[in-house]
């Protein structure tokens, strides 16, 4: 089962919130809607789970128009940045209650939960009321409902944006397992690109209610289509250099650094070194700009030490100034 | 349920409420014979003024109106001057076992402690003035304005005070100059409540005035109705009259009113 | 050696408001205890606790009593659950209808019963006439007239003053509630009625609880209504504890045996209120 939008527009007052959005999930894929707060993947999210209409475009799966159907037509899964958990049902009640409503009999319904439950790691749980849990276990609990109706497709809002750094890395890999394990296709959102780049089979990057490219998370990382797309993904971002004609784009991780002279070599000085421990970052300021560099654990640099340096040869991105395209 | 219809039953409920009042309304602008027409006018007559002139010539109605005046500002004024002080304390001081007991005079029926308020009050010399009544009042809504005073303090941050004091404030002058502003909204619609409190009630004015001269609306009101000879349209008026400010006031208050008694249904 | 009197801290914030509660609220209580107890002279009895238990009148108007909450009660609190749920789910004009539909809780009780016995009038008044009007013979229809009609009519009344209480109190307590779960529930697949049963009465409880016992609170002491539209009347037909109470120590001014009744009642109302709790606690 395939999920598409079709030409999605929406608009809150005044506000554009999506613009003539169009995308294909295939079955089975996995796609991350990327970008900045407020740049409407929420709402289309929402869109597909028909909590909003949207005001032109359509929505299908697996060919059928779902564009205005209520949400319980949609056989589809959604799980809340909040978990959206019943506070007042147990961990067991909150969990079969999909299959409660649709009229399955108790003791099919039980084996159901308890075996979804083990196999999340919930077993030992199933009595609890949501307020007794910790954040990693209600995200788990929220995953169990909507994974145990076999939906046609996954809807995901930032489900580990609240959870804590380390708990936020488990979860982020025991939901690409679960994921490609299901092979359901699923919408993803975030404004993480270390969770786009990691969980995705394609990214879509979104700002201000637009698609501005939709590939996998190699061709966005290494061919980004835009300004924005080549700013908004790599950490630390990429380093941009105004010429007037054109903006050059090189990635910290593609500038050479060279505490010697070399020919055709920019030069710089040392303003401040972040050593990571299995890498460091030196950041330099060539005149008025500043450019970051990654070095290799353990490289020394002194405060205002001169340097030269140059992008690696193949490694420039050139771009539009004034449409913001890529450039060749 | 569709719109249109889910529109035409509030519409409904709102016709059924507001009926009564405007049939008062017009029966205090009829003429005596239009008041008892058949079939009923509800808007097809002449009106006149002729039963507010009535009310407000008979003297005792200027006092009536000027002693339910007086009583609800005064015992409003002096409810918020214990209690708000009393909702700080036990907000910031955490006195549960104090603020159940408080709250829990509440749940008092008057008809318990009318009979021995009012031989205290006979015994103080209190009975027939608007001193004992505005005292009563004032412990009426106490608990009110504790309970509501108190849920707005709750949530008014403790760092905002103490960022005060460190500033060299002392308790009182952060309360004063610093949360009492943040919660003017509440302070306001609890002010409202209890002043409409005051001016609606009936039973403890009933028993402890007496007289004429002491004696609020609503009594004024009901003796008039126990007479033989009503004169519905004085009476009407008079009813107008006494309605109208509570009106006024709760459409002012509205969004606050709700807002307080959701607070209190969130704490429980 | 006496020690320093050490007092908690902040007392003086909280002092003056208790002095208060505590003479006219808890003494008064205190005293009316006393007054059960006193004869005309001052001296100790216990006859006016004797009367009360062979004072059929009293049981029949805590039996009246009691009828007039658990209608009033029930009816006020479906349709004011309903009121709730409905203006709650308008896409404008939520506001105007809550302030239109407030109304008659604000209004004096007094006036209120002016109003309604004004209407009630069988020959006179506004809702016989208009039945009138469609056909219906209104012979029959004595409202607060007549002995048979006249608690349910006083009853009615109730529910129109009262019933915009408990709408505002569960309208607020709908607003309070979180929107994810009813989302949720939605993608779920539950219907609307699923929904209303599975997630909003559930959590609704603790608002349903906390009007159910401040509505029924009231409605034992009720007076004020009662009072202009029959007082009592006719005969004993809708004669409650209050005004029984009212009567004995003020037209009677028997105030031993009125103080005796205060407290029955009290006792009465608290047994209520716990038995209430009690049974909500479980449904």
């Amino acid at each position: 089962m395939d999920l598409t939008f079709h030409g999605i527009t929406k608009r809150f007052g005044s506000v554009t919130a999506v613009e003539d959005f169009t995308l294909t999930a295939a079955p089975g894929e996995f796609v991350v809607l990327l970008g900045p707060s407020g740049c409407g993947k929420s709402t289309l999210l929402r869109i597909a789970a028909g909590l909003e209409t949207p005001d032109a475009g359509a929505v299908r799966m697996g060919g059928r128009d779902i564009t205005r159907a209520e949400p319980k037509d949609r056989d589809l899964a959604m799980v809340f940045q909040s978990y959206a958990l019943y506070p007042h049902m147990t961990v067991a009640e909150n969990i079969a209650y999909p299959l409660r409503i649709r009229g399955r009999p108790a003791s099919e319904i039980d084996a159901e939960v308890r075996a979804l439950a083990e196999r999340l790691g919930l077993d030992g749980l199933l009595d609890r009321l949501p307020r007794a849990l910790s954040g990693g276990q209600r995200q788990r609990v929220a995953l169990a409902r909507a994974i145990i109706r076999r939906p046609k497709a996954f809807l995901m809002d930032e489900p580990l944006s609240n959870l804590d750094a380390r708990l936020r890395l488990e979860m982020r890999a025991e939901l690409k397992h679960l994921q490609r394990e299901l092979s359901t296709v699923t919408l993803y959102v975030t404004h993480d690109q270390a969770e786009a780049m990691t969980l995705a089979h394609r990214i879509a990057v979104i700002d201000r209610g637009r698609l501005l490219q939709y590939d996998t998370p190699w061709n966005i990382y290494h061919r980004p289509a835009n300004l924005f797309v080549a700013g908004f993904l790599g950490s630390p971002p990429m380093n941009f250099f105004d010429h007037g004609e054109v903006i050059l784009g090189v990635r910290p991780e593609d500038i050479e650094v060279s505490r010697e002279a070399q020919p055709d070599w920019q030069p710089a000085r040392v303003w401040v070194v972040e050593e990571m421990g299995n890498e460091s970052f030196v950041v330099l300021h060539a005149g008025d700009t500043r450019v970051t560099v990654r070095v290799p654990a353990g490289a020394r640099f002194d405060l205002d030490q001169p340097v030269w340096f140059r992008a690696a040869p193949g490694k420039t991105h050139r771009f539009d100034p004034k449409t913001t395209e890529a450039l060749g | 349920m569709k719109t249109a219809w889910k529109y035409a039953l509030a519409a409904l409920a709102l016709a059924l409420a507001l009926a009564p009042v405007y049939w008062l309304v017009t029966i205090s602008i009829k003429k005596e014979l239009d008041q008892f027409a058949y079939p009923p006018l509800w808007w097809n007559f002449a009106p006149t003024l002729e039963h507010y002139r009535d009310a407000f010539g008979a003297r005792s109605f200027g006092r009536f109106l000027a002693n339910s005046a007086l009583v609800a500002a005064g015992s409003t004024l002096a409810a918020l001057l214990l209690g708000v002080p009393a909702a700080y304390g036990l907000a910031r001081f955490r006195w549960e076992r104090l603020s159940f007991w408080i709250l829990s005079t509440r749940m008092l029926p008057p008809i318990v402690t009318i009979v021995p308020l009012f031989l205290m009050l006979r015994e103080a010399r209190l009975l027939n003035s608007l001193l004992g009544l505005g005292l009563l009042y004032t412990a009426f809504n106490l608990p009110f304005v504790i309970w509501m005073m108190r849920g707005f303090f709750d949530e008014v941050p403790v760092e905002l005070e103490e960022a005060a004091r460190l500033d060299g404030d002392s308790r009182l002058g952060a309360l004063v100059r610093v949360v009492l502003p943040i919660v003017r909204p509440g302070l306001a619609a609890t002010a409202v409540f209890c002043a409409i409190v005051a001016w609606n009630e009936f039973l403890f004015a009933l028993i402890l005035t007496q007289t004429e001269a002491a004696a609020t609306l609503p009594v004024g009101i009901a003796s008039r109705v126990t007479q033989y000879e009503i004169k519905w349209g004085a009476m009407s008026a008079a009813g107008v009259v006494a309605m109208a400010p509570v009106l006024a006031f709760a459409a002012a208050a509205q969004k606050y009113l709700v807002r307080g008694l959701s607070l209190g249904a969130v704490k429980g | 050696m006496t020690e320093r009197l050490r007092l908690p801290a902040g007392i003086l914030w909280i002092a003056p408001a208790t002095a208060l509660l505590v003479a006219l609220s808890v003494y008064p209580l205190l005293y009316s205890l006393k007054v059960s107890f006193s004869t005309e002279a001052g001296g100790f009895t216990l006859s006016h606790y004797a009367r009360l238990f062979q004072d059929r009148l009293f049981f029949l108007a805590a039996a009246q009593t009691l009828l007039y909450t658990a209608v009033a009660l029930v009816v006020e609190l479906l349709l004011g659950l309903g009121l709730a749920l409905l203006v709650d789910s308008l896409d404008t004009g939520r506001g105007f209808f809550r302030a239109g539909l407030l109304a008659p809780m604000l209004l004096p009780p007094v006036v209120a019963a002016v109003v309604w016995r004004l209407i009630y009038n069988p020959q006179f008044g506004v809702l016989n006439g208009t039945l009138r009007t469609i056909g219906i013979d209104t012979s029959r229809l004595t409202w607060t007239s007549g002995a048979g009609s006249a608690m349910f009519s006083v009853i009615l009344v109730d529910i129109w003053e009262w019933t915009p209480f408990l709408f505002l109190l569960l309208s607020a307590g709908l607003q309070a509630l979180p929107q994810e779960p009813f989302e949720a529930a939605r993608m779920d697949g539950a219907s609307a009625w699923r929904i209303f049963r599975d997630v909003t009465l559930p959590l609704l409880k603790p608002t349903l609880l906390l009007a159910v016992l401040l509505r029924a609170m009231d409605l034992v002491r009720i007076f004020d209504q009662i009072f202009i539209l029959t007082q009592g009347g006719p005969g004993f037909a809708t004669e409650t504890v209050s005004l029984y109470i009212y009567r004995t120590a003020f037209r009677f001014f028997n105030f031993g045996y009125a103080a005796v009744m205060s407290i029955a009642g009290l006792v009465l109302t608290t047994l209520f209120a716990r038995a209430l709790l009690r049974l909500l606690r479980t449904r």
